[in-house]
């Protein structure tokens, strides 16, 4: 096997636009997915199943689906359904958000669940309200246990962005399969996209270490 | 004088497992009650149901008038008067120790945050643990913690005080401590419930103890009549197990 | 403090080793292109020559089977123009041979290595990017590139396809001639893991046109009525282009493998096939003559 770092050098360009991307998409996917994932948490935590229903349905499906679908899904079904014909970068947030709410969600329940009932009675006791008790006491000891989670989730995005590719969005994996396209070679465009990668994994883990001991 | 608390055919089940039967009983203010009987004696349940813990199956809950089981009453305002200290303490680990006392004042009451300070300072010198003030809850003993835990229900100026075995979960050189603290409060004329096991307490401070034993109150009596001339042979056989 | 350093210098040592590792594996690769580049030109390498004396062998090709009609998979059989070609061929030669559904990425890495399988059968253009890192046989099919858009749309050659939205394969030279026009960072230009994805952004508004082969195009335009496509040719622009077999550089199967083919272009088999394929009998006169 022969290496050929010239591809490479004319491609980093390209692969560098798209590393923006990919960081574009993560964040914008946990963001939104957190946001979503929050609400459908607290939805699987309602007493009432008949309620509850909807929000197990669909931490479910989109946990039980492979991501590479639920990509083709909204980008040829729900986003031409709203915008009026495909949208890469459209379809790309809005899978992954949905995607990563599911996982988001069950974070969120987990996390809450986690922390002592007596807790929640303390507050509530003092006289505050449900929202109080859960602002003021559960939640800050909750997100306190779900940041490593968190930032579990937030490194498994970074990597399955590279789904959108299917979907020609311009991340990084997309312009590993032009390059692998035009010179029909596997190890350049893959092993580049694979370091790129790693570099951002292994800063973020960095990051939520910061973060962990700061809490 | 009108009770401060009225309890009348109050029933609780878990399921099928029934745990309050039909009990019926009224609190008059100042008065301090001891709840003694067996653990699934349903006397923390009983508790519990006094400040909606727990959702009674039927009955009638009445505090200062404001009947409980009304869909229209909101029960964190009756919350804001009865105060309550767990087995387990259940300070918040998350914030300081004057922080667990002023949030409620601050977030409920709408305190200044200057008053909730003074407020809480005050309360901690009472229960002696004045230069605790700055620590987290982590670095106290368990003595420690539930003093802070009465001081931070103290700090909602309630005018009823739940005790739920409120020593239970201590070392048994530490009970004196949360003991003294409470018959402080007695002797200030605090409204008290206390579940206990302590029963030189209740002797001491009580008023009033309850004997209940599954799901009912079987006997109640000034501490000297129950403890000295126990009618019931339940009662008797109890008191002969722990005394 | 003590412990905090600790880590951080773990940390950094972690990271050393993987960088290491990284180098490691790519100065491996790179020590093996002197190998390789010295060995380029001469045909008896010693593992090739073993493998092909040996009467039992038999050659293995790699395929990507999703590109009907050319080769794709009918439940668990390969099937396609390119099959029925190769059996002809692998006939006249006197071998036997196994065609294999492996992938696109592991037909190239594999036959590059040339171990496993000694070539790839895929539909593959010969271009000169590619003859970089691969040998070819005698181009077998002729083909060229056609461009597909709704009814009414005013897109009219290759030319028109500048400022629009594009789909296309990835890999294939429809990529490769739109790369040129339009420019290979031009993120208006969108590729796909297949033409049935492409043509699905077509299909949703995504893309104004699809590029691809010709067989391809037609295919679809006859099994989708409804959509109302049409397929423009536009010779002067794409021109034609040669697929072969694609073999690793140095192989000694090429030697065997073209006269084989050149012999059923030549006694009426090929014409057989490609009937049987495309409805239709070939011109033979641009692939006999090209190079």
């Amino acid at each position: 096997m022969d290496f050929n770092f010239d591809i490479i050098w004319g491609y980093l360009p390209l692969f560098l636009r798209g590393t923006l991307y990919t960081i574009g998409f993560s964040i914008a996917s946990i963001v939104l997915g957190s946001i979503l994932g929050l609400g459908i948490g607290f939805g699987r935590m309602l007493k009432n199943p008949l309620w509850r229903w909807p929000f197990d349905v669909y931490v479910n499906i989109f946990r039980g689906t492979p991501l590479y679908v639920q990509i083709l899904i909204v980008h040829f079904g729900l986003v031409p359904l709203f915008y009026g014909s495909t949208n890469a970068l459209i379809s790309g947030v809005v899978a992954l958000s949905l995607n990563s709410a599911a996982y988001a969600a069950e974070i969120f329940r987990a996390g809450i669940q986690s922390v002592d009932s007596g807790q929640r009675e303390a507050a509530l006791s003092l006289g505050m309200t449900r929202r109080q008790s859960m602002r003021f006491v559960v939640l800050p000891q909750a997100i306190k246990r779900m940041v490593p989670a968190f930032g579990n989730e937030f490194i498994v995005l970074v990597k399955d962005s590279s789904l959108l590719a299917l979907v020609a969005a311009p991340e990084i994996m997309y312009w590993g399969n032009t390059m692998k396209g035009q010179y029909m070679r596997i190890w350049e465009p893959y092993l580049t996209a694979a370091v790129i990668y790693f570099i951002l994994t292994y800063s973020l883990n960095k990051l939520l270490a910061y973060i962990e001991r700061r809490m | 004088m009108e009770p401060i608390i009225s309890v009348r055919h109050l029933r609780k089940s878990f399921g099928s497992h029934t745990v309050l039967g039909d009990v019926s009983i009224d609190i008059n203010s100042r008065e301090v009650v001891v709840v003694i009987g067996p653990s699934g004696s349903g006397k923390s349940t009983f508790l519990r149901c006094l400040n909606l813990l727990e959702q009674p199956q039927g009955g009638e809950i009445v505090i200062e008038g404001v009947n409980l089981m009304d869909k229209k009453t909101r029960i964190n305002e009756v919350r804001t008067e009865v105060g309550m200290v767990f087995q387990q303490f259940n300070l918040f680990p998350h914030k300081k120790v004057i922080e667990n006392i002023m949030l409620a004042p601050i977030q409920v009451r709408k305190w200044p945050e200057e008053q909730a300070r003074h407020k809480a300072l005050e309360l901690l010198k009472k229960v002696g643990l004045a230069e605790k003030a700055e620590v987290y809850p982590a670095s106290l003993s368990g003595g420690q913690a539930q003093r802070v835990a009465i001081a931070r229900a103290l700090a909602m100026e309630p005018k009823i005080m739940l005790f739920d075995e409120p020593t239970s979960a201590l070392d048994p050189e530490m009970v004196g401590e949360v003991l003294a603290v409470m018959k402080d409060l007695a002797r200030e004329g605090m409204t008290m419930v206390v579940v206990t096991h302590e029963m030189g307490f209740a002797r001491e401070v009580g008023d009033r103890v309850l004997f209940m034993e599954q799901g009912a109150i079987v006997e109640e009596g000034p501490p000297e009549a129950l403890f000295g001339n126990p009618q019931h042979v339940r009662t008797r056989e109890f008191l002969s197990k722990v005394l | 403090m003590e412990t905090r350093k600790e880590t951080k210098t773990r940390n950094k040592w972690i990271l050393s080793a993987l960088i290491a590792i990284l180098v490691l594996a790519i100065a491996g690769c790179g020590s093996d292109k002197a190998n390789n580049s010295s060995n380029t030109g001469s045909t008896n390498s010693g593992s090739n020559a073993a493998e092909t004396n040996a009467p039992e062998t038999v050659v293995k090709f790699a395929s990507d089977a999703i590109y009907a009609p050319m080769e794709y998979m009918d439940k668990d059989t390969i099937k396609g123009f390119d099959i029925d070609f190769i059996a002809a061929v692998m006939e006249e030669a006197g071998m036997k041979y196994e065609v294999v559904n492996t992938g696109w990425d592991t037909m190239l890495q594999s036959v590059q290595q040339g171990t496993e399988y000694q070539a790839g059968l895929s539909a593959v253009s010969i271009t000169d990017e590619r003859k970089q890192t691969y040998d070819f046989s005698v181009p077998y099919f002729e083909s060229t590139n056609m461009i597909m858009v709704k009814e009414g749309s005013d897109i009219k050659s290759a030319l028109d396809l500048k400022d629009k939205t594009v789909a296309v394969q990835t890999a294939t030279t429809a990529d490769e001639l739109m790369s040129k026009i339009m420019g290979v960072g031009n993120t208006k230009l969108k590729r796909f893991d297949s033409n049935a994805v492409a043509m699905m952004e077509l299909d949703n508004g995504g893309a104004d046109a699809v590029v691809a082969d010709i067989a391809i195009i037609r295919e679809y335009i006859k099994n989708n009525p409804k959509m109302k496509l049409v397929g423009i040719k536009d010779t002067p622009n794409f021109g034609s282009e040669y697929y072969g077999i694609l073999f690793p550089k140095g192989s000694e199967l090429k030697a065997k493998l073209d006269p084989a083919i050149q012999k059923v272009i030549e006694n009426g088999k090929y014409e057989e096939i490609y009937k049987k394929w495309f409805g239709e009998a070939p011109d033979l006169t641009n692939l006999k003559n090209a190079k």
